[in-house]
């Protein structure tokens, strides 16, 4: 069988690929294999997690709050703001920034369910791990 | 601690203080990184449990511990995506914990072997990426407002007042909005998944988790066409006109691309 490492050499392992605690747990709850047979230890805290983590779309919260999304808003205010940049990238580290607001209060709301809520802001500087593939053979 | 109520499965005769947690499958020519580290609390490091050509990553964490903390959840992602950048990876969902290191081999690898290969190989040199879009508020209902006046009328009815004496049109105006925005959200993913669908990568369409959503796609890109990728997100977000604010995340995991249970498609 060939393998052969993809993506060029190493650089590419430096940047973190979700930019945030709301991103990691869009992206992973709920996914990827899964081995319940093999399972010997069930660990607490998780199923709570994946449940509540899930927004529901469709609710009266909801409602209410596109309610006074509405309300707030200024209709006499320039109607194109057209934003700088549309892309935000895996390279630029500056996407972090620019979401912040919203990726903020996702992780603040995920703080609540754990019990922890204290260190989110550090979570996503963490240094990268690196489980590189032996140069090739 | 006292004895875990499944004895049985002592034979291996170690004490039972740790056990193992696993966040998936590379390919056993994968290097270990001795200052790779992974979840829990200190975080534990990373190590690799070979047989044949496959590996798990793992890490060895005390018994009994709860997992699902913000870190643990980073750390899990942390340690799948930075491999993925490199070599293919299998991911485990969340959580999965196995006795120990030879259960690892001779319980979860050995077994699956050849189906992991199988997975492995097709993933070979790819990566998925997410492509997650989110409206700007104001800008949707003023679109929004634009295509149907009752928005504009119910908005008039509320605008200013309390929200008690106005709960009834809220709802109303917010249900007009989330529906509307959920029609949105339908046609514009479908704009985006088929984008990248001429391109020929696999798309699947995640659910919406944020109320303003524009869409939420993850795809499984060659890793020498992220380039190819990331044009086609810029032509897209170009098309909206401001209206949606798009991020590209990757390379990670295949999350998105692992159909639980079944081995192979």
């Amino acid at each position: 069988m060939t393998m052969q490492a993809g993506g060029g050499a190493g650089g590419a392992m430096d940047r973190p690929s979700a930019s945030g605690l709301a991103d990691v747990i869009d992206t992973i709850l709920d996914k990827g294999l899964v081995i319940d047979a093999f399972v010997r230890v069930s660990l607490v805290g998780i199923e709570l997690l994946t449940v509540d983590a899930r927004i529901v779309v469709a609710s009266v919260d909801t409602y209410l709050r596109f309610a006074e999304a509405a309300n707030r808003l200024n209709l006499e205010e320039s109607r194109s703001q057209g934003l700088p940049d549309l892309v935000e990238g895996m390279e630029e580290s500056g996407a972090k920034s620019k979401t912040k607001g919203a990726l903020q209060a996702a992780e603040d709301k995920l703080g609540e369910l754990v019990g922890g809520g204290d260190e989110e802001e550090d979570v996503e500087e963490e240094e990268e791990p690196r489980s590189r593939r032996r140069s090739r053979r | 601690m006292a004895h875990s109520e499944t004895g049985a499965a002592r034979a291996g005769g170690k004490p039972r203080d740790a056990v193992v947690y696993v966040y998936g499958v590379v390919p056993a020519d994968v290097e270990e990184n001795p200052e790779a580290t992974g979840v829990g609390e200190p975080p534990s490091p990373v190590k690799l449990v070979r047989s044949g050509e496959i590996a798990a990553l793992v890490g060895e964490i005390p018994s009994g511990v709860a997992l699902g903390t913000p870190e643990d959840l980073t750390a899990h992602a942390r340690v799948l995506d930075s491999a993925a950048a490199e070599v293919p990876v299998l991911p485990l969902r969340f959580g999965a914990v196995v006795t120990d290191l030879d259960a690892v081999a001779n319980e979860f690898l050995e077994p699956n072997a050849e189906s992991f290969a199988g997975i492995l190989r097709d993933l070979e040199g790819r990566a998925q990426f997410v492509l997650r879009g989110r409206y700007d508020g104001d800008a949707m209902i003023r679109e929004l407002m634009d295509e149907d006046p009752r928005i504009g009328q119910l908005r008039g009815e509320i605008h200013g007042k309390p929200e008690e004496v106005t709960r009834d049109a809220r709802i109303a105006l917010g249900e007009l909005i989330g529906r509307a925005v959920q029609a949105k959200r339908e046609a514009d993913t479908r704009v985006l998944a088929s984008a990248l669908d001429e391109l020929g990568f696999p798309v699947v369409a995640g659910e919406a988790t944020n109320e303003w959503d524009a869409a939420n796609v993850a795809c499984l890109v060659e890793l020498s066409r992220q380039d190819e990728l990331r044009e086609a997100a810029e032509r897209f977000a170009e098309q909206q006109d401001g209206r949606i604010d798009l991020r590209l995340l990757g390379p990670m995991a295949a999350y998105d691309f692992v159909l639980p249970a079944e081995g192979s498609g």
